[in-house]
């Protein structure tokens, strides 16, 4: 394939007179997995937000696939093949987990909108929900309110509901905050798991995460790239180990 | 306990087709009123308890459709198989303009519906060439269909038991449906409907006409029960009543807002045989709802229900 | 026409004046403390009966402007104090409780002030008509209201944008963390402005039931038509409640005066336009 799964032209996002984000530039070939990390405000958050739709750009431009999407809304970008994952855990806390995957399920096709018949009545539904569920570790639990599972499930769940999209780009906020060393090898396993013909590109702020599942390297800082590059280089480059400890 | 529930039910339906021989004209027909309104508050439960919509304008649509049939009926001479269609229509239509609201969100979208439920009262307050006004319309025949004719209260209070059962068990595949969860999952969280895929204002658009037609719906019951209509069946305190019905009985469930119905409806009519001050218990109603049930009776037997259990358990 | 135009427009802006007094205690509750409360009208109503107890006790109509003021400050406080306030943010529950209170509130006056249409007596120097140019008479109260309703929005203008108080409850409208963390006292503050928003509204009622009459009911119209204002002007803005109690009166008037059976649905016309432009009013924000 001769595009890219994503290119960004000079987008920027003023709040007031701050500039979240403030020019950024990127393009990631089908396939990739890009890493995107930088200290706490340097945009990040906001530059996803963007991209996926919840917020307007000031300006500049996304192109998924050659397709300019910078002024769609975010339901139809999710038809586009975006899917995303949300910093702080965004599920369906009174639904059950198999409810929950089944709106991402039917999120993208017509079945959402029948209403006369009962969801069970959808096999097929039911059973990508109970793989889905086996796959990211929460098999059996079908029937539990989302409520009431732990912390790291539901960040299990998260990523279950963003790939029951069928993304064709996936956009992680930092699908490891807030879990311990050995949830945090669980999800990196299942996202380095994913099939190659999904895009990637992910937040995260554990550098040894994201050093190790990622192809490429951007960092942001104030709003700005300041490099991109292999994660070797990126892990050897001064400038970068500056902005994260503290001196720049 | 499902065996328990479905015994429960029927058990009450038993009840219900006993009722008129068992206990007379009077409590006949406030049972009729207590399944017009319980489904009533089904509508604006549909918005409510599924969407997390909270609608103050539902008495528009009821009485948009029971001043169609109304005046269709006593102005000119339109048989009830064309007059109830076209009030359910009316009501649906005029739901159809103020689905417009779903632009809005929380306190903004109550606002606006309770300003639309306003322009509707006004308007049949004063259009009184049209809608009579304070007096409204009068003299509503009881409905026929060919040969099939009612003539009296207690058949039209089994025209209207077969009509909610059949709503009931509509509403009931309505919940279930993928449509219905999405409902659920759009008052849970917008912002993750919306990354989903979903549209979310399409979503709710629909619900709110549907909930408007079945709001007509209930005012078609309505009107050919009461066999006339005033202004009052447009006004704030109808809508505001549905809601607490709703909430009284259990928002989300089906039985919840027909058992809220018979709550505030009974209560309403034991007090007004020793005191005056009617609105005021209302309003002590609303109150002490919202201040220490806000889950109303559904949420509370399932507390007690809970408790129980425990107690078995433990 | 023109004349009746005019007049019409005179009536529309006298509207505005007592629709603005109430609706910007509303518009100012919600802005700083999320609290919807539906009884403002019951408050305007029980002010304006209030009112008339006293100038039918005293005969002065300053001391029932005062006092029917003060006497919905202190229901106010305690409806909010002990009911109000363990709704939190809810405003499902907040409209359901306030609801409530209206029903109870408007109940009461039945039982104390009766059925009939009242009005407030005001006083011989306020009331009959001024000769305008044309030879028209117009009745003078009307003139008086609008000096009234700008008196008090200048004041309110002043205080809110001009004065170290107002900035606070600006930034608290903006963003309550800000004012949680200058570390001013919060709770103060809110008591404050809801004791204004009370005393605004008990003494609309007063001011009102002077020209427009006071009955069983009446506390719903009004409420509704600030409702309106607070809708078109934007939830929180002060300068949305002026301009959409002039929006309000003016169309309110003019649709009297031309279309008197369908003038409800001039109403309708701003708010779908709104809902189709601009769901948050001309001066709302995201909250």
């Amino acid at each position: 394939m001769a595009e890219n799964a994503l290119r960004i032209d000079e987008l920027a996002k003023v709040f007031g007179g701050l500039a979240a984000v403030d020019g950024v530039s990127l393009t990631v070939p089908a396939g990739e997995r890009r890493v995107l990390i930088g200290p706490n405000g340097a945009g990040k958050t906001t530059l996803f937000h963007c991209i996926t739709g919840t917020l307007r750009p000031t300006r500049g431009s996304v192109k998924l696939f050659g397709r300019d999407v910078t002024r769609l809304a975010e339901y139809r970008r999710t038809a586009l093949g975006m899917g995303r994952t949300f910093q702080i855990t965004n599920v369906f806390p009174d639904l059950t987990l198999g409810e929950n995957l089944a709106l991402a399920i039917v999120g993208t096709d017509r079945r959402k909108w029948v209403l006369h018949r009962p969801m069970q009545a959808y096999e097929g539904v039911r059973n990508q929900a109970l793989e889905s569920l086996e796959r990211v570790g929460l098999a059996g639990r079908a029937d539990q309110p989302a409520k009431l599972v732990s912390y790291g499930e539901r960040r299990q769940l998260e990523l279950a509901l963003a790939l029951n999209t069928r993304p064709r780009v996936l956009f992680l906020d930092e699908p490891c905050a807030g879990l311990s060393p050995a949830e945090r090898q669980r999800i990196s396993q299942m996202i380095a798991g994913l099939p190659r013909d999904i895009t990637l590109l992910m937040i995260e702020h554990d550098m040894d995460v994201a050093l190790g599942l990622a192809d490429r390297v951007t960092v942001l800082h104030q709003g700005r790239v300041i490099l991109e590059g292999s994660p070797d280089e990126v892990r050897a480059n001064a400038q970068v180990r500056d902005v994260y400890f503290g001196h720049a | 306990m499902e065996k328990a529930r479905i015994a429960l039910l029927l058990v009450a339906l038993a009840a219900a087709l006993a009722l008129p021989f068992t206990a007379g004209p009077f409590w006949t027909g406030l049972v009729t009123q207590m399944y017009i309104f319980g489904l009533l508050a089904l509508s604006v439960d549909l918005l409510l308890g599924h969407a997390g919509l909270f609608s103050l304008t539902h008495a528009s649509f009821f009485a948009v459709s029971a001043y169609t049939v109304a005046i269709l009926h006593v102005r000119y001479d339109v048989p009830t198989a064309l007059a109830a269609p076209a009030g359910i229509l009316a009501g649906t239509l005029l739901a159809l303009v103020f689905g417009l609201a779903v632009r809005t969100r929380g306190v903004y979208f109550i606002l606006i519906t309770i300003a639309f439920g306003y322009v509707v009262w006004g308007v049949a307050h004063r259009w009184s060439s049209f809608t009579g006004g304070d007096n409204g319309v009068t003299n509503v025949p009881f409905p026929a269909i060919g040969a099939a004719a009612i003539t009296s209260h207690t058949q039209y209070y089994y025209l209207v038991l077969a009509a909610i059962i059949v709503c009931g068990l509509g509403y009931r595949v309505f919940m279930r449906s993928p449509f219905g969860l999405g409902l659920r999952g759009i008052k849970a969280s917008e912002s993750r409907m919306q990354s989903l895929g979903f549209r979310t204002s399409a979503h709710l658009y629909a619900a709110f006409v549907l909930s408007g037609a079945l709001a007509s719906f209930a005012g078609v019951l309505y009107v050919y029960y009461n066999k006339f209509v005033n202004p009052v069946a447009a006004s704030f305190p109808v809508s505001v009543e549905a809601a607490l019905m709703a909430i009284v009985g259990g928002t989300g469930t089906i039985i919840g807002p027909f058992l809220g119905a018979a709550v505030v409806l009974g209560l309403r009519n034991w007090v007004s045989s020793f005191f005056e001050m009617h609105a005021s218990i209302m309003g002590a109603v609303f109150i002490a709802t919202v201040l220490w049930a806000p889950q109303g009776l559904v949420g509370i037997a399932g507390r007690i229900r809970a408790r129980w259990r425990k107690a078995r358990r433990g | 026409m023109l004349t009746s135009a005019v007049l019409q427009a005179i009536n529309g802006v006298s509207l505005a004046a007592l629709l603005f007094l109430l609706a910007s205690g509303f518009t100012l509750s919600f802005g700083l403390m999320r609290v919807v409360n539906m009884a403002h009208g019951a408050y305007y109503l029980l002010g304006g009966y209030i009112g008339l107890s006293i100038v039918q006790k005293t005969g002065s109509f300053a001391l029932a402007l005062a006092g029917g003021g003060a006497a919905i400050v202190v229901l106010g406080y305690l409806i909010d104090r002990f009911l109000i306030r363990r709704t939190g943010e809810n405003h499902l529950a907040q409209v359901l409780l306030t609801v409530g209170v209206a029903f109870v509130l408007g109940d009461v006056a039945l039982q104390i002030w009766g059925g009939d249409n009242l009005m407030v007596p005001a006083p011989a120097f306020l009331k009959g008509a001024v000769v305008l140019p044309g030879g028209v008479y117009y009745p003078k109260y009307r003139f008086v209201l609008i000096f009234l309703g700008v008196i008090v929005g200048l004041v309110l203008w002043l205080l809110y944008r001009k004065t170290q108080l107002g900035a606070v409850v600006r930034a608290g409208v903006d963003d309550r963390e800000q004012v949680n963390a200058t570390g001013i006292n919060v709770d103060r503050l809110f008591v404050m402005v809801s004791a204004l928003a009370s005393f605004l509204a008990g003494m609309a009622g007063v001011a009102g039931g002077a020209f427009l009459t006071l009955y069983p009911g009446a506390e719903w119209e009004i409420l509704v038509y600030a409702l309106v204002v607070v809708i078109v002007g934007g939830l929180g803005s002060l300068e949305g409640a002026m301009i959409g109690a002039l929006i309000v009166g003016l169309l309110d008037a003019y649709g009297r005066w031309l279309l008197p059976e369908f003038s409800y649905f001039v109403l309708f016309g701003p708010i779908a336009l709104l809902m189709l432009f601009r769901p948050r009013g001309l001066f709302g924000r995201d909250h």
